[in-house]
């Protein structure tokens, strides 16, 4: 077989004519990323009503008729699972991975195109089979996002038939849906990177999306095997978790099975999940920083060491969800040790941000806003980690509102503060027009100022010893009146932003047609993605010929140079410097660097 | 350590530009590509396999666990039907190997005797796993009735929805070269199906020694393993 190098192939994909082919068959990674987004921020939405109705029995409990125990504990099972799996994931490494991916690697689309096209519709199949549980005989699962055996399959619990299979199919067809297009983003990462673009001059974004991917590849076995286990005790009566059990008094046929085995497998695919969705949003907002900052990513190199060393100590650290299951007491110190390692890592990325802002020429767009915003959310919510992660602090905080505080404020809130900097920022490359500044204000600051009156009151919650997962307080003496009254002030605030996503979802819509144009590279970025020919980029990216690389990604503010930016395809003979003479060039790059070196 | 070399460069000095052109290889053929993928792949179900093992391993050491053999009247202390499957296994994967040496060298009437052969095996081990269970049945030893046969039913039935894959896969190449595909690229797409009916293999031979193993066995690697 001839090789042709990638860099020197000629364009000759075939460009899709009709309507079919061209948007709803497509192969293209743009388009089955925009699929992969529209999918995922409608199943999303679905999750926000669920928590929304969570909310008006916590906030005003007895008022609604229509939320029974059993609802109640459905909503809470769906909002979780959906907003973790079905909308984080699929919309960081679905979306996001599979729009920039080619991009910004310089590459024409993923290296099994065929394949991709075949994992979003896979992973749509899952959808429909996880949203059609809402339609069957006892509803969907009331197990708790976590799905516990022996509970999640037992009488007592709603959607105990068909509710807890349809749960387990929908995940394992996921899982597929997910390793295709894994092995896609991996693969295209590894082998179809343009000519000078070395793994160290990959934007951070890509890094960022690598790690989780591969994270995701190995952890996502884990969910499979439980789920698989799951169906055959439920399906096959085989004792995989299933004890010894009695069940409204009859004795079942399982026996000897270990609950806590599934809970092992069940975290060592939970705790990379977090990593999973994290890394690709650490990368995206070093990226929209570094450029709104006009000013190169502060230690990039301690940045993708610092991903890599998460993505690995990620692997190690899942008992600490497990602590009130009971451990021996070396086992938790292990894990508690572990857990505080990762914050080493963790910090450093923040710092590094800082840094980044120290001094940067700051611009305060809309994905800045969130950026900066991100960086508040998630400072907040690794700290309470930091105190989770001992096991004597989280024995008596764990089944309370502080952990679900910290959780929302960590893996909830911060993805979404990035997920929409990412949208306000790539958007002008989707349309060719910039989303509307006026309603993006008003949404940055309704969803920051308002996740903070729902999550900070409720660490508050958590320190009163409110339970979590519970329908209603009821009469308990322990808890004052003030929480309930504080009870009712969340949920205000959890209306105010759920409704203020709709304007997000406005702006959405509107600016798609009638928008600002925006024109070709508005941020003035140096990454690939922003140097096609067209805007939006064509099928086939790149027209003709791919490009070269020159440089990484965080060529800002160079001094001497007349433009403050210098794109990643600019050769050094291209640059234009104030100073006539070229034998300032190489004095140029160490002064800019000389901090990092 | 390629990878840890690449971690210590320092993107933003302009000097590593000629090493950094030289480094990134730009002869990367679909070959590459799919070997790479399918390296991922296979650890994908490496770790799957890993996890089941673990769980297997712990579950050996509880009290309502009996193992499949050891004892003159359990179903595997004369495993030769399961033998005879790790032996039509093994020659499946040989015959691949056959099928791309004479794929190379473009003998067509060899190429389609040893896909013929590859397939005809492949077959067998599935009829013969498939006998397996039917005996397992007949004999008392049904899923539920013991976590040894549990486990049993679900490894060998995951390892089936594999080999299954790999069918399908193997189809599609001789569909292909029915149709005009060269020998050549035969050749190349049957290397990466070897690849997988190799690992399949030994898949299929750790497995067998996991769940044939006696109780004794099991109690020595749970001792060394700390379960």
């Amino acid at each position: 077989m001839e090789h042709v190098a990638i860099a020197d192939q000629v364009d000759q994909s075939n460009h899709p004519q009709s309507f079919l082919t061209k948007y709803v068959w497509s192969q293209d990674h743009k388009v089955i990323a925009i699929q992969y987004s529209i999918t995922a921020i409608a199943v999303g939405l679905v999750a926000l009503v669920l928590s929304g109705m969570m909310r008006l029995q916590l906030g005003f409990p007895n008022e609604f008729s229509f939320i029974d125990p059993s609802a109640y504990l459905q909503f809470v099972t769906m909002h979780g699972m959906i907003m973790v799996i079905y909308l984080l994931t699929a919309l960081l490494l679905g979306g996001f991975g599979n729009y920039l991916i080619p991009l910004m690697i310089g590459a024409r689309d993923m290296v099994f195109p065929y394949l991709n096209m075949l994992s979003y519709w896979t992973y749509l199949l899952a959808v429909i089979v996880l949203l059609s549980s809402f339609f069957v005989s006892g509803g969907p699962t009331g197990a708790g996002w976590t799905l516990y055996p022996p509970q999640a399959i037992l009488s007592g619990t709603p959607g105990e038939h068909a509710g807890i299979l349809l749960m387990l199919a929908s995940l394992a067809i996921f899982i597929v849906a997910f390793t295709m297009g894994g092995l896609n983003y991996v693969t295209t990462i590894l082998q179809a990177r343009t000519r000078g673009m070395t793994l160290m001059r990959m934007p951070l974004t890509i890094w960022g999306i690598f790690v989780a991917t591969i994270l995701g590849l190995l952890a996502f076995p884990a969910l499979l095997v439980s789920a698989i286990m799951m169906i055959f005790d439920k399906v096959l009566g085989t004792s995989f978790f299933m004890p010894a059990i009695l069940s409204l008094g009859e004795t079942l046929d399982h026996t000897g099975g270990s609950p806590i085995l599934f809970q092992h497998l069940f975290w060592f695919f939970g705790h990379p999940e977090v990593y999973i969705v994290a890394l690709p949003a650490f990368g995206m907002v070093s990226d929209v920083i570094a450029t709104h900052a006009r000013k190169n990513i502060f230690g990039y190199r301690m940045m993708v060491w610092a991903i890599v060393a998460i993505g690995g100590l990620s692997f190690v650290v899942w008992a600490h969800h497990m602590y009130v299951s009971g451990m021996n007491p070396y086992f938790g110190f292990f894990f508690a040790t572990t857990t505080l390692i990762i914050a080493i890592p963790t910090a450093l990325k923040v710092y590094n941000w800082l840094l980044t802002l120290w001094r940067g020429n700051i611009h305060l767009t809309l994905p800045m806003l969130f950026a900066i915003g991100f960086i508040f959310t998630f400072t907040h919510g690794g700290l309470t980690g930091l105190m989770l992660g001992n096991v004597v602090i989280d024995l008596p905080l764990s089944d309370t509102y502080f952990v679900v505080a910290h959780f929302h404020m960590v893996m909830g809130v911060s993805p979404v503060m990035v997920l929409f900097a990412a949208i306000y920022h790539w958007f002008p490359l989707l349309t060719g027009r910039y989303l509307n500044n006026k309603l993006g204000k008003l949404h940055f600051w309704g969803t920051f100022l308002g996740t903070y009156a729902i999550y900070l009151p409720m660490h508050y919650l958590g320190f009163l010893g409110v339970p979590r997962r519970y329908f209603a307080l009821g009469s308990t003496e322990f808890i004052p009146q003030s929480a309930e009254t504080l009870n009712a002030s969340i949920t205000v605030s959890a209306i105010i932003v759920g409704l203020i996503q709709l304007v997000f979802i406005a702006n959405l819509i509107w600016s798609t047609f009638k928008g600002k144009k925006a024109g070709r590279n508005p941020w003035q970025a140096t990454s690939l993605e922003w140097q096609t020919a067209q805007v939006p980029p064509a099928h086939g990216n790149w027209g003709k010929e791919l490009p070269a690389v020159h440089r990484w990604a965080y060529d800002y503010s160079v001094p001497k140079v007349i433009d403050d930016f210098i794109p990643q395809n600019v050769s050094p003979e291209e640059v234009e410097y104030l100073v006539s003479e070229q034998d300032s060039d190489e004095d140029s790059y160490e002064n800019n660097n000389q901090g990092e070196n | 350590m390629q990878f840890f070399k690449t971690l210590r460069m320092k993107p933003w000095l302009q000097q590593d530009y000629e090493q950094a052109v030289t480094m990134v290889s730009l002869e990367q053929s679909n070959e590459e590509k799919v070997i790479t993928a399918l390296k991922f792949f296979l650890a994908v179900i490496t770790v799957i396999f890993f996890l089941f093992t673990i769980t297997f391993l712990q579950r050996t050491q509880s009290f309502d666990f009996q193992a499949l053999s050891g004892e003159p009247w359990l179903p595997f202390s004369n495993a030769k039907l399961l033998w005879q499957n790790s032996a039509y296994l093994l020659l499946a994967s040989l015959s691949i190997v056959l099928a791309k040496y004479v794929a190379e060298k473009e003998h067509i009437y060899l190429i389609i005797f040893s896909l013929a052969a590859t397939a005809l095996f492949t077959l067998l081990f599935i009829f013969g796993q498939w006998q397996a269970w039917q005996q397992l049945n007949q004999a008392g030893f049904n899923i539920s009735a013991n976590p040894a046969n549990s486990y049993y039913f679900l490894l060998t039935g995951v390892h089936g929805l594999h080999i299954v894959g790999g069918v399908l896969v193997l189809l599609r190449c001789i569909w292909h070269f029915g149709m005009g595909l060269s020998c050549q690229i035969l050749a190349t797409r049957l290397k990466f199906c070897g690849l997988y009916w190799h690992y399949l293999f030994f898949l299929w031979m750790f497995l067998f020694f996991l769940l044939t193993s006696s109780a004794d066995t099991f109690k020595t690697i749970a001792l060394i393993c700390g379960f």
